[in-house]
This record gives C-alpha cells, structure tokens and sequence, in this order.
C-alpha cells in the first residue's frame, strides 16, 4: 500500500514576508548557465565534518546536498518528492520501508547508483566505527538490509519507524568506492555524490567552493530544469563577526546572506533592491521549560502567572518588529502538528495572573514592587518571588519580559550562559526557567522533550513532571504510521502539557535570509533552513 | 652561547609539562560534558543511549590518569591526538590555521613597526614640540583602542562605504590589509612610545654628543649610533609583541572571519575538546617560548655587551 505523504502546511510561512517557493522577478532574461554565487553564512554554522554521516548538524547536510541528492526531498509545500528514489512505500506497521531507485545514475566518480549503494551507505551510518552522532539515531535500529534488485532495496526494523523519511531526506548517499577509498577521515575533504556540484575548495574557518559537475542529470523533483546546474559555481563564506554578516550583501560581498541576525531586519526589510526573507523553521520555538521539583514553580499556581502575564507580541514587536514567529505552545505555531488552543488557553490577562500568584500565597506588600511569600510551603514567610530564567542566547526576550513580569510581581533574574554551564545546570537540575529548543517537522521532538522516560543523563525531559496519560500519547508518536493519527496524538499531548504549564513558550525565531535581486531560482525547502540551488541562476 | 641555548632548550620541557597538566586539569573540572554538548546541541537530540555510547568512544570514561597519561604519552612523540569534534589528529588541524596566524602576526608586526618606528623617532626628535605631542596622541590613540572596535571602523569604511577592500576572509593579499593594519596600529602605540622613550636616552649620551662634535652628519649620528643602541629594549618589545600576536589573534581572527589557531581555540573550548585543548595550548606555549628565546639571542647579537652564562 502506498504511504501517503507527511503533509506539512507551513501556516507559519504563510505569516512570513517569503513562501517556500522558487523565487524569480518578472525578467525579460532566460536564465543564464555560469556565474559565482556566494552565500554567507554564520561562522558558527561550519561543520566539523564535512561528511553528514558523521556530524549531527543541519547545515552539514545542506552543504551535502549540493554534493550529494538524497533518496527523497521535502520540497517548499512540505511533501515529499522523489530524487534518488522514484517511489517508496512502507507497511502499515511501519516495520518494513521498500525504495524503488531511479535508473541511469552514477556519482561523480563513475560508480554507478543502485541499491547496492544505498546498502551500503545506510550500513555506514549504523557502523560503530562512524560513530554518527546523529542519523544513526534518525535512521533507527535497522535489523536487516534486502537488495530486492538492482534498483529495489528495503529496509527492515523489528520495532516500528515511522519517521524514516524525515531522516532519508537529510541522507547524504555518497559513493561507495569514494568512501572506501579515502576512509572516514579523509573522505570528508573528497566527497563524491550525485548532486549538481563537486567540492572544489574547503580552507577551514574561511570559504567552500563547490562546482557545477557537468554529469549531473537533474534527477532531483527540486530542480525546475533538466540536466546540470546552471550555477559555475557555489561559493559559501563562513562570516565571525555578525555585523559583517549582516552588512555582506548590502555592501556586495556576497549575493545572499543566510541565516541572518535580528539586526539585519533594520537593514533590508522594506528595501526594494534587496529580497528579505522571514522563514518559519517547525520545531518547540524559543522555550523555556519549567523545574516544578522546587518552589516557587512547584505550584500550578504560580507557573500559570507566569504564562498569564506575558505578552510575547508585545516581545515580539519591541525587539524584532514583529518578524520573528508565534510560538504559543510546546510545539511553534508553524508546526503541522500545532494545537491551535494553546493560543487561547493563555492569552494575556494580568488580573488574572495577579490573582493566582495571590491564591498561591505570594502577596503584595505595600512599598515593594516583588511579592513576597506569605503561607507558602517549602518557603520561608517574606521570600521575594524571584525565578530565574537561563538561556544561551536571546537574553533579550528574557529582558523584555522582565519588565512585563514586573507589573504583577514577579522578579525575573535573566542569565545568559555558555553551552556548558546549561548543561551542568540541566544535568543537577539546578535552575527555575531554562532554555530548550528543538527543530524539526516531526512531532517526534514531544516525545524527546516530555516523555518521562527521558528524564536521565543525556535526556531532554528536564521539568520533572511524570504523568502516565502524557507518556501514553507520546508513546504512540514513535508508532502509529498515521501522519494524521500523530498529529491527533501530539495535539492531545499539547493539551496535557499546557493544562499544567510546563513550559513558557516565548517566539520561534525564523531564518532571515538577504539575497540581490539578481539572484534567480532560489528555491526554499519547506523548513526555512533547507534550499536549493539546482536551477539557481544569477541575472547579468 | 651555544651552552645558554641548549639550557634554554632543556628549560621547556618541566615548563610544557606543568602547561599541559594545569590545562587538563582546568578543562577537566570545568562544567560541561564533551559527548553531550555534541548531542544536546544538535538538531534533533539522539537519545540517551547514545551519550553513553559516544563517551565510551571518545575515552572519556576512562579514569583522569589514564586519559592524562595517553595524550602525554604520545604528544612526548609528536602525536597530539584526535579532535573530539573534528575526529581529524589535532596536529592537522594546527598545521591547517597556523599558517593564516602566522601570516596574520608577520604582516601586523610589519605594519606596528612601519608605523611605531617613525613616528616614535620623529617625537623623540622634535621633543616637547608639537610634533611630539601630535605623533604621541597617535600613538596613545592606537594603543587605547579595542582591537575589536577599530577592526569594525575599518571595515566599515574601507570595505562597506568606499569598497576598496573584502571584509572578511582569507582569499588573497587583499583581504590581509585590513587585519594586519587592524593588529598593526594598536601595537604600533606601544612601540612608538618606547622607542620615543629610549631614543631620548640615547640621544642625551656623550658619545652621541662626541659624534656630533666630529662633526658627522645628523642623519649618520641618528641611524648609526642613536637608532641602533636605542632598538635594544624595543627589540625585547617587538618579541613580545610577536609572541602575543601569534598566541592570541583570536579577536582579529573572529572580526575578519580568518582562519586561525586563535579561533581553532575558543571553538575547542567550548566544545570542551580535551585534546584539541591541550594540543593548541601546548603547541602555542612552544612558540611563544621559542620567540622569547629567539629575542634574547638577538639581545645578545645587538649588544655585545651582553654575555650569557649556561
């Protein structure tokens, strides 16, 4: 039986100044073959490795893509498309997943394309000695790997996958006799793929330079045009310094700035010579989890306030001018599986927060602008209310809120700290707010985050809460083969973590993006961190 | 001379070993867990598993002593190990970013001197006029400023405004002027004072006087006889200069997007990558002892009176 689609509508998009569209001007020009397109990017978003099947990172594999065209792509309306693979299908128990290959293919060095590879890479992955960091856990605990035919290969689990192609679309597949001949260290600097560019250049810390491989078929659904790209090359740049960043396109350093900071709002939107993107990338958003193991978050009371009291459009307008993205709930308000009543249960209502924080016997004292504890269990008589919210980066939202906090209060000690400390923080559980984000289109990300079971070393679930009918639903997420019936399950799940306020969702932070006008066909992913340079073209 | 060398040489090894064990030690007990800041961090969080998995490869379970034990062992023969996060030997990675430090300090090092040397001979010179007071405020003014903030001035004006330079990178002698006129002109503060400071002394001497009074030229007595023995302690500094700007670039490196054994760094720590840790720290602690004792010989070269005892 054919598997339908995981349909992801990007409401969220929607909201946004681009749409996960091809985006071409009215031109008068044909698209043009040749040219150097260089794209900027933060410093920080360099891979370590450059081989996807090793580093964890989502910018590694989008540099992959340039080299190597996966089996399936997650285009801009967020249904999957073939590439490597023509169709796939999988058994209603998720259990068994076949892949029917497209025929005529040969990577960059020659070898050709069959399932034979496609064994082969997947076994790569899973092999100890990888050491993948992360699609060895996407790609699941594969029992057994059938080579149907030539171009026929399916892969078998003994528990249900369900989310195999969320993470077939992020495979690299690289060729076979390249991986074996350069080994796991060096094949990183050698890749070869089936993609539309070859790596020509990486100086670390610096620059990649890819260029078009003339041999490449345009066996890829993202593609707009047939046969070999119409770039000569693909430069990217790995910028340090955010003002840099931000100014590159401006200043004609490059053609499109990716990934771009807030300040880069100020300088592009609204400008009729540049094309400024604002692209929602599906995930939890900029949360911050709440320990309720200790006062004063202990009480539903109180954690209820703090959702009550504030106000994140008001966040949203003063720091971003309004183009970051709702995020209302444990999942963002452009997720697929987003419950849109967690926008409802706590619109913005300071009377009643003040009440509960009342209920729970944290009172005003006359002359004090912080509330003091009165009657409150676990804690001494006149304690202010004090919580204390950490993250890694975007004090700012924290700041702005503090002031909202405030007004009913609530004293809101924000601190920044390096990754490190968050996790040493987490690890002893030591903190009241602390930052949490995930990315991905999956509903998956609940389970990470909330399922009890996680709550161990090296785990997500950080709040301490432990509830039998939420670990229920969540359970479900790794199992039913329903895109539909998940999202049912992880709306119910929404429901059951909002009911008892474990989380503070803030904003979704999009991906800003700056491009020249000349920039032509640039095509977006239905994640605004995903592109396409297949049919990418530069106008003279 | 050959004996204060070679004891100079034998001074590194106690000195690298007390480096290496108070960077592991430090980079032991500071908060943060190698394997799960690579887990935690990525995109979608593998599971729990995993971070045990991951922490049995890399060694990390092992005891201290043991890991203390293996990177000593093999940096004794040059083998600094393997990069936690790069999976790439950590010797590697330094050869690949020293170049571009090094390239960086040379080229900032010319521009200090270009600048410092002149402007620190011309205000010694012409003494409490204002051309001392203008040429010091220069140099004041160089050496006051944050390398950070002048680095984005300049990009700002010579890259975003008029267009004649890249902003960032490392493609080409184009994309160095900047950096190296950056690092340069803040040292250039520093050695412009000194040099002012000791070509006054200099100056003042009776052989200077003597010289004059032979009747030799005023060009002859500044270059001959007052530049040369007023270089000797502004050699000292230019070393230090040197060393500093090869250990810690990183600032320069981060403004200009360059590559860099700085930036290779603060990356390592953190990622808490133990060995790529303690292989950088290690390997910049060599350099920087090596260009001190690279000056003192040159000390030794330029004042005859100097005389080493092994």
């Amino acid at each position: 039986m054919k598997r339908r689609d995981f349909a992801l509508a990007l409401g969220g998009a929607a909201a946004a100044i681009g749409t996960g569209t091809a985006f071409r001007e009215a031109s008068a020009q044909a698209p043009a073959s040749g040219g150097n397109l260089v794209i900027v990017f933060p410093a920080n978003q360099e891979p370590a490795s450059l081989d996807g099947h090793i580093d964890p990172f989502q910018s590694t594999w989008l540099l992959n893509s340039f080299v190597a065209d996966p089996l399936v792509v997650l285009d801009g309306d967020g249904q999957y498309k073939p590439a490597l693979a023509l169709s796939w299908e999988s058994t209603p128990d998720g259990r068994s997943w076949t892949f029917k290959l497209r025929p005529n293919v040969t990577f960059q060095d020659g070898t050709p394309f069959n399932a034979a590879a496609v064994k082969y890479n997947v076994e790569r992955i899973l092999a100890p000695a990888t050491s993948s960091k992360q699609l060895a856990s996407d790609i699941g605990p594969v029992a057994r790997i059938d080579l149907i035919d030539e171009l026929t290969v399916r892969l078998n689990y003994d528990t249900p996958w369900v989310t195999l192609l969320d993470a077939i679309r992020r495979t690299p597949i690289w060729s076979p006799a390249a991986a074996e001949r350069h080994g796991l260290q060096e094949f990183q600097r050698n890749l070869v793929g089936a993609g539309p560019f070859t790596l020509a250049e990486w100086v670390k810390n610096d620059r990649m330079v890819f260029r078009r491989w003339p041999g490449y078929g345009g066996w890829n659904a993202a593609a707009t045009h047939q046969g070999p790209a119409r770039l000569a090359q693909v430069t990217i740049r790995f910028i340090g310094e955010n003002a840099v960043l931000n100014e590159a396109v401006r200043a004609n350093a490059a053609n499109i700035g990716f990934s771009l900071t807030p300040a880069a709002i100020e300088i592009y939107k609204g400008r009729s010579n540049f094309r400024f993107l604002s692209l929602g990338q599906a995930g939890t958003g900029l949360q911050q989890v709440m320990n309720i193991r200790r006062p004063p978050l202990n009480d539903l009371r109180v954690r209820q306030a703090l959702l009550f009291a504030r106000d994140s459009g008001a966040v949203n307008q003063l720091l971003f001018d309004g183009a970051y993205i709702a995020s209302d709930g444990p999942l963002d308000n452009v997720h697929p599986c987003f419950w849109p009543g967690a926008t409802e249960m706590y619109r913005t209502d300071l009377d009643r927060a003040r009440r509960l924080l009342d209920d729970a016997g944290w009172r005003v004292v006359p002359g004090q602008p912080i509330r003091q504890a009165r009657g409150v269990a676990g804690v001494a008589d006149g304690t202010p209310l004090r919580v204390r919210w950490t993250t890694i980066h975007h004090r700012e939202i924290g700041e702005a809120l503090q002031a909202q906090y405030r007004r009913v209060g609530i004293d809101l000690q924000v601190e920044q700290v390096p990754g490190p400390i968050q996790l040493d923080r987490v690890n002893r559980r030591d903190f009241d707010l602390m930052f949490l984000r995930q990315r991905s289109p999956d509903p998956l990300i609940l389970d990470q985050v909330w399922n009890s079971r996680w709550d161990r070393p090296g785990g997500w679930a950080w709040t301490g809460f432990a509830d039998a009918r939420l670990d229920e639903q969540l359970n479900q997420l790794r199992a039913l083969p329903s895109a539909d019936d998940r999202c049912t399950v992880a709306r119910r799940a929404q429901q059951i973590i909002m009911e008892n306020a474990l989380t503070l969702p803030t904003l979704s932070q999009p991906v800003l993006i700056a491009q020249q006008m000349r920039v032509q066909d640039f095509k977006m992913g239905a994640e605004g961190n995903w592109f396409f340079l297949h049919s990418t073209w530069l106008q003279t | 001379m050959g004996r204060y060398i070679a004891g100079r040489l034998g001074q590194l090894v106690p000195v690298l070993f007390l480096i290496s064990v108070i960077v592991f030690g430090v980079m032991h007990a500071l908060p943060g867990d190698p394997a799960q800041l690579m887990l935690q961090g990525a995109e979608g969080g593998a599971p729990p598993e995993r971070l045990e998995e991951l922490r049995e490869q890399m060694g990390l379970n092992d005891p201290l002593l043991v890991q203390y034990l293996r990177f000593a062992g093999s940096a004794l023969v040059g083998d600094l190990g393997e990069s936690i996060r790069f999976r790439t030997p950590v010797t590697e990675l330094i050869l690949e970013r020293f170049g571009f430090t090094l390239q960086l300090a040379l080229s900032g090092l010319v521009m200090a001197i270009l600048i410092g040397l002149p402007l620190g001979m011309i205000a010694a010179m012409r003494q409490n006029s204002w051309v001392d007071t203008l040429a010091m405020s220069i140099a004041y003014a160089g050496a006051s400023m944050p390398i950070f903030w002048f680095g984005l001035i300049m990009i700002l004006l010579f890259s975003f405004n008029l267009g004649w330079l890249p902003p960032a990178g490392a493609d080409g002698l184009e994309s160095l002027v900047l950096p190296a006129v950056t690092l340069g002109f803040v040292s250039a503060g520093l050695i412009s004072r000194l040099v002012r400071s000791s070509m006054i002394e200099v100056l003042g001497e009776d052989y200077i006087r003597t010289s004059r009074a032979k009747g030799l030229s005023e060009r002859l007595v500044l270059w001959r006889h007052g530049l040369k023995n007023a270089l000797i302690p502004v050699v000292t500094m230019i070393g230090l200069i040197f060393g500093g700007m090869l250990a810690g670039a990183v600032v320069t490196e981060t403004v200009f997007s360059r590559p860099g054994v700085g930036r290779l760094v603060v990356a390592a720590i953190l990622s808490k990558d133990y060995p790529l840790v303690q292989g950088c720290v290690l390997f910049l602690s060599v350099v920087y002892l090596s260009v001190n004792l690279a000056v003192d010989i040159l000390y030794a070269w330029l004042d005859p009176r100097i005389r080493y005892a092994a």
